[in-house]
């Protein structure tokens, strides 16, 4: 497979992996992001 | 070098390693490994969905053991039980998160390999079912107003551990549409050669990034349980000064 063939929308299958790929990375990254935005937005512990 | 700062020096440089296993993980799903001779190039979706499934069956463990911890230590020692209930609750979202991507990959695959979205399979309705169990728990979290939260979502944690077992057996109990088990499986179980290494990464890097992501929220957690005591001690503090 390609980048070409992975990106290629015209079939039912590609569509899916395609869109299985991004489901996977915009679940994990949309979580990484609001734990790293509620880090930044608690205080940090006075030491 | 204390335990926080010895994480602290870690997150990072596991961080760079998860992404950088992940990233020749996904090289070797799409790009090297030929296509599945049945399912084409929809099979590759099993490079994604097989970790995740697994590893939903993993962190639920951490969240019951977490929680069993917190029950024990309630009452004896307070502030060991907030470290558990912290790491109780991480794993609880992790879980979820795992548990979403399986069971959505798994509808994306279905559809393009069965023609159908959805079937009330019983490897489906199990892990359906864990993933409603951990919606119930942190929606428990969000939004009691008991005082009891986290006792009622530990009891929680027990119900979804008993699910765990079954979710794992259901396709060696049951005849199921799922396919059978590719690990453990008896005889006609196992994967081609020329699939494990794809697989293979890819377990080793969402493992690696369940990994850091449950540490990444435990310290969040931890961060607010320990802002939320200054706060009050603030306030305690304030109401004892004289006033004028």
């Amino acid at each position: 497979m390609t980048w070409h063939s992975f990106l290629n929308l015209s079939t039912l299958e590609n569509r899916h992996l395609l869109a299985a790929y991004i489901t996977v990375w915009a679940i994990q990254g949309g979580y990484f992001a609001w734990v790293a935005w509620q880090w930044r937005r608690t205080s940090r512990p006075r030491p | 070098m204390s335990r926080p700062s010895i994480l602290r020096t870690a997150a990072w440089p596991w961080f760079v390693a998860s992404l950088a296993v992940l990233v020749y993980a996904f090289r070797e799903a799409i790009f090297i490994v030929p296509a599945d001779a049945a399912q084409g190039d929809a099979g590759r979706i099993f490079y994604y969905h097989v970790p995740s499934a697994m590893l939903s069956l993993v962190f639920p463990y951490i969240n019951f053991l977490a929680s069993l911890a917190f029950l024990y230590w309630r009452r004896r020692d307070p502030l060991k039980a907030l470290a558990a209930d912290a790491l109780a609750l991480s794993a609880a979202e992790v879980t979820l998160v795992f548990t979403s991507i399986c069971l959505l990959t798994g509808m994306l695959w279905g559809r393009a390999t069965w023609g159908i979205w959805w079937t009330w399979d019983e490897r489906l309705t199990s892990e359906l079912l864990l993933w409603l169990l951990y919606a119930a728990y942190l929606t428990v979290r969000r939004y009691s107003a008991t005082g009891q939260t986290q006792t009622i979502a530990a009891v929680l944690s027990v119900f979804a551990a008993i699910d765990v077992p079954i979710v794992y057996m259901s396709i060696r109990w049951w005849r199921t549409q799922h396919p059978a088990p590719v690990f453990f499986g008896g005889p006609d179980s196992g994967m081609a050669p020329s699939m494990l290494p794809a697989f293979t990464w890819n377990i080793i890097g969402w493992g690696a990034w369940g990994i850091f992501i449950l540490c990444f929220r435990y310290a969040l957690e931890r961060r607010r349980q320990l802002a939320e005591q200054e706060a009050a001690l603030d306030a305690i503090e304030a109401s004892l000064e004289p006033t004028q």
